[in-house]
């Protein structure tokens, strides 16, 4: 968000596990539809993920982010 | 005008500060045990006020369920909860709960207590993220009981008979539920040989508590490896007064109970890898023989939230995991 009100064009990624507290800090910081990006298991919240983990996720979130920044799929 | 058992005091102010005076408190205010408080907290409980519920014989202390429900009234407790504390008390007093030496010890070893059973959810016991506490009544209020009791009844004070070096806030309170409904695993009450509509509560005695992180497996196998090592990392001295009856508490995370679950590793199953290799030789300084004489002396409990990759270890002080009913 802070990135946002600095004229970045961001989005988010968090967990599912922490999609109450994400939504709890866009209430907090005045953005209650502040929309982000969940990744889920397999992918653990916090760990120590392999080269090959991380490049299969950035495939699976990449268009994703792609579509949420520029709104084309 | 408060009262409290035969004082009277202005305010609730000059009793709180009269009990802190007279060193009735852990440090933190209390709620006045007004006679009819104790009186409601005994019919909760269906007990009258000379019942006893244990003894502490190398202190010449007998421990009625009066002094337990002012005791649980002054912690902050609502009536319902002390059922539960009178489980808690009775089990911590049973001899091989062994008071004397876990709150007299140089080690601060701590008490936690353990609840199972529908109870849980009745009093809103935690069982789920930040259960260890703060923020939960029912666990702040019934672990806190039982530390008072220690305290004022058992003679359990710093300085006294109470010897510890430092000490652990857990020592404050340190109550959880397990929690049962994660998985189909077999709850710890009923692994104790009790029914699963059946109310219960464990006591343990820790040395200490090592949380046992692990980021990188992703399996079942690397997790119980994990906690091998940790655990012998401390090591388990055993004691022949404990015999083959020695417990390790094993509160099993979210993330790692997922792999479990996912495996189909039931709490036996985790029991039967562990055993041998924490009996097994010691290899190093950090790599230690944990005695535990049987794998059933592992008890594993599911609690805590999503997020962290980590379990924690509660390793013995000199006393048996006791479960007592909650009646």
């Amino acid at each position: 968000m802070e990135l946002e009100w600095a004229g970045v064009p961001s989005i988010a990624i968090v967990h599912e596990e922490m999609r109450g507290s994400a939504q709890a800090i866009a209430r907090v910081s005045g953005c209650p539809d502040y929309e982000f990006l969940t990744v889920d298991y397999p992918w653990v919240p916090i760990a120590i993920w392999s080269k090959e983990e991380c490049l299969e996720l950035a495939e699976i979130m990449a268009p994703k982010v792609l579509t949420a920044l520029t709104g084309q799929s | 005008m408060t009262t409290a058992a035969q004082h009277a005091y202005d305010s609730y102010e000059a009793l709180v500060e009269d009990y802190f005076e007279k060193g009735w408190t852990d440090g933190l205010p209390i709620m006045p045990p007004t006679p009819e408080k104790v009186a409601a907290f005994l019919e909760c409980a269906g007990l009258s006020g000379d019942e006893v519920l244990g003894t502490v014989p190398t202190r010449e202390v007998t421990c009625t369920a009066e002094q337990a429900a002012a005791n649980a009234v002054m912690a902050g407790c609502l009536p319902e909860y002390f059922p539960t504390v009178v489980a808690a008390v009775r089990a911590h007093l049973q001899p091989k709960g062994n008071c004397h030496s876990t709150t007299g010890t140089l080690s601060g070893a701590a008490q936690a207590v353990i609840i199972n059973g529908p109870i849980r959810n009745e009093l809103g016991v935690a069982s789920g993220a930040g259960c260890f506490g703060p923020g939960f009544r029912a666990n702040a209020t019934i672990g806190r009981a039982l530390r008072l009791v220690i305290r004022n009844v058992c003679r359990g004070i710093p300085g006294f008979l109470d010897r510890a070096s430092y000490s652990t806030p857990a020592r404050y309170s340190f109550c959880f539920g397990e929690n049962e409904e994660a998985s189909d695993w077999e709850p710890l009450h009923v692994q104790r040989g009790l029914a699963p509509e059946q109310s219960a509560v464990t006591v343990h005695s820790l040395m200490k508590m090592v949380e046992a992180t692990d980021f990188t497996s992703r399996n079942a196998e690397g997790v119980c490896d994990t906690l091998v090592t940790n655990i012998r990392a401390n090591g388990i001295a055993g004691d022949a007064w404990l015999g083959e009856d020695g417990n390790v508490v094993i509160v099993v995370g979210h993330e790692h109970h997922r792999f479990f679950v996912e495996e189909g590793w039931s709490k036996a199953d985790i029991q039967q890898y562990l055993w041998p290799r924490l009996n097994a030789p010691a290899t190093s300084a950090t790599d230690r023989m944990a005695r535990i004489g049987k794998p059933e002396g592992i008890l594993i409990v599911a609690a805590g939230g999503a997020g962290m990759g980590a379990s924690w270890l509660l390793l013995p002080h000199l006393a048996l995991a006791i479960t007592e009913p909650v009646s």
